[in-house]
């Protein structure tokens, strides 16, 4: 049973605060991504984990055993570097005996082993390849044969997929994701793809500035961000900023008045009745939940006119900015549904945005907390 | 691909000229001499015969210089390579905004020039030098120990010289291994020393290699080092070459020295690349 707690772990260089106050408790077999803008303290986090730096404050549990102070050779985890990491000079077969030799195991049992992780890999027929004889993808899962033979109490993936070409990043993801279940491995990856850590995270922990923004399911972030930053960073947001007018009315800084339903506001957002009128907020509107069409329609509460500055076709979706009346801009994705009443609009065309009041959320209208701390 | 390489093949004619008319038409010349015959009054005779060659290796004065040559560069190799690594490793791991700083002060010595740098060991190592002094002082010692003029000094002076060579050479290739490799080692449970002797090692040797063999070909070679700090009876293949060409102006004899001293260094190269290459490549 190996499971990671991290007690409050905070690393400074000099003045940067690379990770601060890091609480996080990942359970025997989760699959947690930390996800964050370059620089937020990711790969950070993972090397404190990992033992390759020390923590200037708090504490590291790997399965109940405290390793704070344990150095990485010590620690049995897995680490997946960004890039692989192999050593050049061994073969893949070589390279996947490596842990197994340290641990003194019979060359028999290494060699068994080794062939099992090689096939669990999908490489049985490429165990004598030099790295560089190897494609990235191949070098990719040598690198995860190399540090799951060891059965590590913790894997830990650092932009395990970086390197991949976009198909092959799907394929793999998957692979990796099945192991991960099937060997019930705690696995904390990084990655600062958002496709990636939706489709691969039992949890998913949003950092920003080395602290962390939210934890939770997918879900939870995309339907109840804590914050604006959250909002901005999982999936894409529209922000409109400007006032709490009452409960449920919110005015534009462009003047629009808009309605929302507070009623299921979570944590941290801002619940109708709670802010007092006049606060300064920001009205969070995702794309797919904005409906455009010619004419206004009054089944939903808001509606609103604009033009259509600028359209993306991106297959699944069709992607419009749609400058409103009052001038500030919306993005709006409409399905390309392919149905015959579906028309796309063009440039220059006069729409009509609707969208009913559950659609908008409200919150703190403060800061991008990177701005913060430059 | 073809315009390509003839373009390579004119880039590196002119180095290769240089390399035939500099290098190989001297050494044939120099070949040439050493089976000449060496006749007090006349000095060198024409003649095809293995005579000086012969002389060399069945004189046991010779042979000891040879052997003494080898013995004192091998020394100086290994304790170049014993202090070279740690500082080349340093080097080129260092995060420090002073590293272009350090590396100066590694090359420094090389600014100085052979007789410069004995004169200073002569300060050091005298009998009067500091080093007596000292141990004097301390009250270690009652007489001045006998430092200069040793098998000791000239060791501590060739690998001083050399030490910056082996340095550089190892620093480059270190700096080629990238850091995270040995991370991934220590991950898959490797202690320091594992790290170095299964990762950084063998993938550090063509540095390893090449910083030995320069550093023993210098030490094989070198000139002023045993002259100044071994004294007139200290003698070393180098110096014994000189003596012969500009001293006693026996160019055959001393041709044929030139020729066992290239023959020995150049073998010796070579067996230890391949041993060296045998053992720790993957
Ligand atoms: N050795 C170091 N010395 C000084 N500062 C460092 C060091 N390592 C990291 N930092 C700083 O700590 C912060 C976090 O770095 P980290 O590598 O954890 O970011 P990251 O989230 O992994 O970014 P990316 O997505 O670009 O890989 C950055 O501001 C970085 O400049
Ligand atoms: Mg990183």
């Amino acid at each position: 049973m190996a499971r990671i707690e991290l007690e409050a772990i905070s690393k400074r260089y000099g003045d940067v605060h690379a990770v601060r106050d890091f609480s996080l408790v990942i359970e025997h077999g989760e699959l947690v991504v930390l996800l964050g803008p370059s620089g937020c303290g990711k790969t950070t986090t993972l090397r404190m984990i990992a033992g390759f730096v020390p923590a200037t404050s708090g504490r590291i549990r790997l399965g109940g055993r405290d390793v704070t102070n344990m150095p990485a050779h010590r620690r049995n985890t897995g680490l997946v570097f960004q890039g692989y990491a192999l050593f050049p000079h061994l073969t893949a077969a070589e390279n996947i005996a490596f842990g197994l030799q340290m641990r003194k195991l019979p060359e028999p049992v290494v060699r068994e082993k080794v062939t099992r992780a090689l096939r669990l890999v999908r490489l049985d027929d490429l165990g004598d390849r030099l790295p560089r004889q190897l494609s990235g993808g191949q070098q990719q899962r040598v690198a995860l044969a190399r540090a799951l033979v060891i059965e590590p109490d913790a894997l830990l993936l650092d932009e395990p997929l970086s390197n991949l070409d976009a198909k092959l990043r799907e394929e793999v993801r998957v692979e990796i994701r099945q192991l991960q279940r099937a060997l019930g491995l705690t696995t904390v990856m990084v990655t600062h793809d958002q496709d990636e850590a939706l489709a691969m995270a039992d949890r998913l922990v949003v950092m920003s500035a080395g602290a962390i923004q939210q934890i939770g399911t997918q879900r939870e972030l995309y339907e109840h961000p804590r914050n604006r930053f959250v909002a901005g960073f999982v999936g894409r947001t529209n922000f409109l900023r400007g006032l709490l007018v009452e409960p449920g009315v919110f005015r534009s800084d462009g003047g629009l008045t808009l309605r929302y339903d507070g009623r299921s506001a979570p944590a941290g957002a801002v619940a109708p009745g709670a802010s007092p009128s006049g606060a300064r907020r920001a009205l969070a509107l995702r794309p797919e939940r904005l409906a455009i069409g010619a004419l206004a329609d009054s089944a939903r509460a808001n509606r609103v006119a604009g033009t259509v500055e600028f359209a993306s076709y991106l297959g699944a979706i069709i992607e419009y900015y749609v400058r409103l009346s009052s001038g500030e801009i919306l993005r709006v994705h409409a399905p390309n549904t392919g149905a015959a009443g579906d028309r796309a609009w063009a440039l220059g065309e006069t729409v009509h945005v609707s969208w009913p009041v559950e659609v908008g959320l409200v919150l703190e209208d403060e800061h991008q907390p990177e701005e913060d701390h430059r | 691909m073809a315009p390509r390489r003839s373009v390579a093949g004119a880039l590196v004619g002119p180095a290769t000229l240089a390399v035939v008319l500099g290098l190989l038409v001297p050494l044939a010349i120099l070949f040439r001499y050493s089976l000449n015959r060496f006749v007090p009054g006349r000095l060198m005779v024409e003649a095809l015969t293995a005579e000086n060659y012969v002389k060399f290796f069945t004189d046991p004065y010779y042979v000891a210089v040879l052997l003494r040559t080898l013995r004192v560069s091998g020394i100086c190799m290994v304790l170049c390579l014993v202090l070279g690594f740690p500082l080349a490793y340093a080097l080129a791991r260092t995060g420090s905004r002073w590293k272009s700083v350090l590396v100066m002060l590694v090359v420094l010595p090389l600014f100085v020039g052979n007789a410069v740098r004995a004169a200073g060991w002569m300060v050091m190592f005298g009998s009067r030098g500091l080093l007596n002094t000292l141990l004097g002082v301390v009250g270690l010692i009652d007489r001045p120990l006998q430092l200069m003029y040793t098998e000791g000094a000239v060791i501590v002076g060739i690998t001083a010289i050399n030490l910056p060579f082996m340095v550089l050479t190892l620093e480059s290739v270190i700096e080629g291994i990238d850091p995270a490799i040995e991370d991934a080692a220590a991950s898959l449970g490797a202690r320091p020393l594992q790290v170095f002797r299964r990762v950084i090692l063998p993938l550090a040797l063509p540095g390893v290699l090449a910083g030995t063999i320069l550093v023993f070909i210098l030490g094989m070679n070198a000139y002023a080092t045993p002259i100044l700090l071994g004294g007139p009876r200290f003698q070393m293949m180098g110096p014994l070459v000189y003596g012969q060409f500009a001293g006693l102006n026996n160019w055959p004899f001393g041709a044929a020295l030139s020729f066992v001293l290239m023959t020995a260094t150049l073998s010796l190269s070579a067996v230890s690349n391949l041993w060296i290459q045998r053992r720790y490549r993957r």
